[in-house]
C-alpha cells in the first residue's frame, strides 16, 4: 500500500490565502509516515490488555511490513457485488429518469433524503397512469399538482413549474418573467409564451380560457418575438 | 467510609447542589468524583439519556438510577433514515417499557428516536405511568392510531405528544376523540406525520378549544386550509403552528378569515406545514412574519419569487428550512434580510433528476455564509461546488458547528478546476474550530481525511460517502479525531487495516457504521473476538457471511460499544461477532 509521506502543497491560484500552518504540516508528515503505523499497531492494546497486545502482534506479525507490500483489496476475485457496484454507479445515475419513482436504477439511500421526505416528494410527483409522453412531468389525480416543463430560448436550464399554482395567464407570466430574467436579461416584450397542446401542436398561450389551457398544456417555451 | 474533609456536606445539601446540574455530561462528571458523590448523584438523577439502546440494558439503567422521571432512547443507526438498515433490524422499545413499568409507576417522560414502537408498547405506557406527561417519538415506526388512542384515553396529565417523521399506520382519525372532554392539559401536539384523509376536525377543534395552555400545534396535511381559521381562532396563544395543506380555491372570504385569525396570534414564533402551497394565500401570513424565528417551508413547492417575498418579511428569522426552489437569488435576499439566521437547511426538490431543475449552486451558500454572522448550522443539497467557495465559506463563517454538504452526484469534482474538494473541506475543518458535525460529499481523496484528522478536534459526528482512496483515509480519522463519537461511512475503499489498527478507538465512540466498503469477514471476527466491550454486528442480506471466503468484504457492519453484551433480538440477516466466533484467518 502506498503511504503518503507528506502533503502536496496547493497551487497558489487554487486557494486565495489558504495555507496550512507549519505546525499542521509537520503533524501530517508524521501521521503519514511509518512511525504512525507502528504507533497504531501498538494502540490496539490499551493499558488493561497487555496480554492482548502480544497476541495481536503474534496474529498479525509484521503488521507494518504487510501494509506496504500487500495489495489494499483483500478479496481474491470472488464474485462480489460491491466491486461492480462502484463502477456502475456513474452509469446508473445518469440513466435515471426524473419521473422514476422507483429506486431500482438508483443508488440505495443516495442522495441522503429522508424516507419521509422522499414520500412527500413522490406523492407530489405521481406520474399519471397511461401517459407515455413525459413532457408533462407529473400530474396528481386529486388536482394537487401538475408539473410542466418550461424552456426559454437561450437559457440552459429547463424549469419545471406546478401549473396548478396559478389561476390566470397573468399570474403565470409574472412568475415566469421573474424566474427567467435572472438567467437572461431581457425585455419582456421581446418574448412570447408558447405551449404544446395534447395534439402536439405548438400554440401561442392566451387564446383559450385558462382552465382549458391548464388541462391541455404539455410543455411551454418562451421564444423571441419576431413578429 | 469516605474521608471526612473539612468541607464535607450532608447528603441533602449535595443533592440540592446537584439539582442545578442538568446536562448529562456534567452529571457523569459529578458521579466520578468519589463514591459518595456517585451514590448521591445516582439517586437524584431525574433525566437519563441512552444514545444507543443496545449499549446498556434496561435493568442496568434502572438499577443505577432508581428514581428517574425522564428517559431518552435512540435505536437505529442514522443511516436507517436513508433505507440502508433493512426492516426488522431491531431497536424495539417494548423491553424498556416492560422493565420500567414494573420498576416504578412515576415515569413522566419518554423520548424515542429511530425506534420500533408497537401499539402494545403504547398501551403499556398508558396503563403503567399515572403521571405520564411527555411522549416524543422521532422517526419511529411500528404503531397505529390505536396505540395513540390508548395514550389519549388514559394519560390524564399528558402535556406533550409529538410525532415527528414517524411512520404511523393510520387506521382511524377518530383516535383524537379519545381525549376525554375533561382533559385540558395539552401544551404541545405534533401530528404532522399522520396521513389519514378523514380527519376528525370537530374533535380537533374541541380539543384545541379546551386546552388553553396549548403552545405548539402542528397539523397534518389532511387538514384543509379553510378549517385552519376555525382551529386557530381558539388558540391565539400559540407559539408554534404547523398548517395542513395550504391550498384551496382562491376565495376572498377564506383568505380574509385566515389572515385575520393569524394576525391575532401575537405570540407566534414558528410556522411549518405548507403542503401544496398556492402563492395566493401566502400573504395571509405576512402580519406574523416579523416575529417569526423559525420557518419550515421544506414541503412548500413554491418558486423563488414567492419565497423571496416571504423571506424578506422575516427579519428575525433564526431557522429556515426550504426547498432549493429558493435558488441562489433567494439565498442572496435571505443573506441581506435575515441577519439573525443561525440554521439553514436547503432540500432538493428533484433529488433523482439527472439535470438541475433550479438555479441553486454554491453561490447561494457563499452568500448566506458571508451575509449571516450568526450562521452555525447548515444542511445544503446542491449540484456543484468549488474549493474556492468552500474556502470563502470557511474563512467568513468560522463559527460553524454543523456543516453538512451534499453534492448530489457522487464524486463530483470542483467544477472550476476539476480537482478534488479536499482543500475546500480542509479549510472548513481548519477554520471552524468548534465544528461538531460534518458531512462530506463530492470528489475526495485521502488528503481530506488528513485535514480532518489534523484539525477537527471537536468533531463528534462524521458522515462519509464515496470518498477516499485507501485505508489511510480511515486511519487519519480514527487516530486524529479526539472527540469522535459517531462515524458513518458508505461506499469507500476502507478496509481491515485501519479498522484493526484503531480498534481501541472504537471503545471511545458510540458507534461506527461502515457499509459497501472493503472490510472482510475475517477482520470482523477478529475484532469481535478481541474487543469484548464492542458489539460487532455484520448485516448481510445475501446470506451467512461464513458461506463466503473469509476475506470477502461484508455488506454492512455496525460496531458499537456496549456493557450489555451481544443482543438477542437480531433478525436472521444480522450476525454478531463475539468471543466465540473463533479466529480463523485464511
Amino acid at each position: 500500500m502506498e503511504l503518503q509521506l507528506g502533503l502536496v502543497l496547493p497551487t497558489p491560484n487554487m486557494l486565495k490565502g489558504f495555507d496550512l500552518n507549519n505546525h499542521g504540516l509537520d503533524q501530517l508528515k508524521e501521521m503519514g509516515g511509518l512511525a504512525a503505523w507502528n504507533k497504531a499497531a501498538g494502540c490496539f492494546a490499551d493499558k488493561d490488555c497487555v496480554k492482548s497486545k502480544r497476541s495481536f502482534e503474534q496474529a498479525f506479525g509484521n503488521f507494518t511490513e504487510e501494509c506496504r507490500t500487500k495489495p489494499l483489496l483483500l478479496w481474491s476475485g470472488q464474485p462480489n457485488e460491491e466491486e461492480d457496484h462502484k463502477d456502475q454507479k456513474k452509469a446508473t445515475f445518469s440513466t435515471t429518469d426524473e419521473n422514476d419513482a422507483e429506486e431500482d436504477d438508483q443508488v440505495v439511500g443516495w442522495p441522503p433524503v429522508k424516507t419521509w421526505r422522499k414520500k412527500i416528494f413522490q406523492q407530489q410527483q405521481q406520474p399519471r397512469v397511461g401517459r407515455a409522453e413525459n413532457n408533462r412531468v407529473a400530474e396528481n389525480e386529486n388536482g394537487r399538482s401538475i408539473y410542466v416543463k418550461v424552456k426559454m430560448e437561450g437559457v440552459a436550464i429547463t424549469r419545471k413549474i406546478d401549473i396548478k399554482v396559478y389561476h390566470s395567464y397573468q399570474s403565470l407570466t409574472n412568475s415566469l418573467i421573474t424566474m427567467f430574467t435572472k438567467d437572461k436579461k431581457c425585455n419582456e416584450d421581446d418574448y412570447i409564451l408558447t405551449y404544446q397542446d395534447k395534439e402536439g401542436d405548438w400554440l401561442i398561450a392566451g387564446d383559450i380560457p385558462w382552465q382549458n389551457f391548464v388541462r391541455s398544456v404539455q410543455r411551454m417555451e418562451i421564444v423571441k418575438n419576431w413578429g | 467510609m469516605h474521608k471526612k474533609m473539612a468541607f464535607s456536606f450532608p447528603d441533602e445539601v449535595l443533592e440540592h447542589v446537584f439539582s442545578f446540574i442538568q446536562s448529562d455530561k456534567d452529571r457523569n462528571a459529578v458521579s466520578m468524583v468519589c463514591k459518595s458523590w456517585y451514590e448521591i448523584e445516582r439517586w437524584c438523577r431525574r433525566k437519563v439519556f441512552v444514545g444507543n439502546c443496545y449499549a446498556v440494558s434496561p435493568r442496568m439503567v434502572i438499577r443505577r438510577f432508581p428514581e428517574f422521571r425522564s428517559i431518552e432512547l435512540k435505536g437505529k443507526p442514522h443511516f436507517a433514515d436513508f433505507n440502508l438498515v433493512p426492516d426488522g433490524w431491531g431497536g424495539y422499545v417494548f423491553p424498556w417499557i416492560a422493565e420500567m413499568a414494573g420498576a416504578y409507576p412515576w415515569l413522566e417522560e419518554i423520548r424515542l428516536k429511530r425506534m420500533v414502537v408497537t401499539d402494545e408498547s403504547l398501551e403499556l405506557i398508558a396503563k403503567s405511568f399515572k403521571n405520564f406527561k411527555v411522549l416524543v417519538l422521532s422517526s419511529c415506526e411500528g404503531f397505529s392510531t390505536d396505540g395513540l388512542a390508548a395514550i389519549a384515553a388514559s394519560c390524564k396529565n399528558l402535556k406533550e405528544l409529538d410525532l415527528r417523521d414517524c411512520e404511523v399506520d393510520d387506521l382511524s382519525a377518530h383516535w383524537l376523540s379519545h381525549f376525554p372532554e375533561t382533559y385540558t392539559s395539552l401544551v404541545s401536539l405534533n401530528i404532522s406525520c399522520l396521513g389519514s384523509d378523514e380527519a376528525s376536525f370537530s374533535a380537533l377543534e374541541r380539543l384545541v378549544r379546551r386546552c388553553t395552555n396549548l403552545k405548539t400545534l402542528r397539523l397534518n396535511r389532511a387538514v384543509p386550509l379553510d378549517k385552519i381559521a376555525n382551529i386557530l381562532r381558539h388558540a391565539p396563544q400559540l407559539v408554534e403552528f404547523g398548517t395542513g395543506t395550504y391550498t384551496a380555491d382562491v376565495r376572498p372570504d377564506v383568505y380574509s378569515d385566515l389572515a385575520g385569525v393569524l394576525s391575532s396570534c401575537k405570540e407566534l414564533k414558528s410556522l411549518s406545514g405548507f403542503w401544496d402551497v398556492i402563492p395566493d394565500y401566502l400573504p395571509a401570513i405576512y402580519p406574523v412574519c416579523s416575529k417569526l424565528t423559525s420557518l419550515n417551508l421544506s414541503y412548500a413547492t413554491i418558486q423563488s419569487p414567492d419565497l423571496i417575498k416571504l423571506v424578506s418579511h422575516c427579519p428575525n428569522l433564526q431557522r429556515l428550512l426550504v426547498l432549493d426552489y429558493i435558488e441562489d437569488s433567494g439565498l442572496e435576499v435571505l443573506a441581506s434580510s435575515c441577519k439573525d439566521l443561525q440554521e439553514l437547511r436547503v432540500f432538493p426538490s428533484d433529488p433523482f433528476g439527472a439535470e438541475p431543475n433550479v438555479s441553486l449552486t454554491e453561490q447561494g451558500l457563499v452568500a448566506v455564509s458571508l451575509g449571516c454572522p450568526k450562521l452555525q448550522s447548515v444542511l445544503y443539497f446542491c449540484r456543484r461546488m468549488s474549493n474556492e467557495a468552500l474556502v470563502t465559506i470557511a474563512r467568513s463563517r468560522p463559527n460553524f458547528t454543523r456543516f453538512r454538504l451534499c453534492i448530489i452526484e457522487p464524486k463530483t469534482a470542483d467544477y472550476l478546476t476539476l480537482e478534488p474538494l479536499d482543500v475546500g473541506f480542509g479549510a472548513i475543518v481548519q477554520y471552524c474550530k468548534d465544528l461538531r458535525r460534518l458531512s462530506l460529499s463530492g470528489l475526495l481523496t485521502d488528503r481530506v481525511f488528513e485535514y480532518i484528522g489534523t484539525y477537527a478536534k471537536k468533531l463528534e459526528m462524521l458522515s462519509v460517502a464515496f470518498a477516499g482512496d485507501s485505508d489511510l483515509g480511515l486511519h487519519h480519522v480514527l487516530s486524529g479525531c479526539e472527540s469522535l463519537r459517531k462515524l458513518e461511512i458508505r461506499d469507500c475503499p476502507f478496509g481491515d487495516k485501519a479498522l484493526l489498527a484503531n480498534a481501541a478507538k472504537l471503545e471511545t465512540m458510540r458507534s461506527l457504521w461502515i457499509s459497501s466498503c472493503a472490510v472482510s469477514f475475517a477482520a470482523c471476527k477478529l475484532l469481535g473476538q478481541k474487543m469484548p466491550r464492542l458489539n460487532v454486528e455484520v448485516i448481510d442480506e445475501r446470506g451467512p457471511p461464513d458461506s463466503r471466503p473469509e476475506n470477502c468484504p461484508v455488506d454492512k457492519l455496525y460496531i458499537y460499544r456496549s456493557i450489555a453484551g451481544p443482543r438477542f433480538d437480531m433478525p436472521p440477516f444480522v450476525w454478531t461477532m463475539d468471543e466465540d466466533s473463533g479466529l480463523r484467518l485464511s
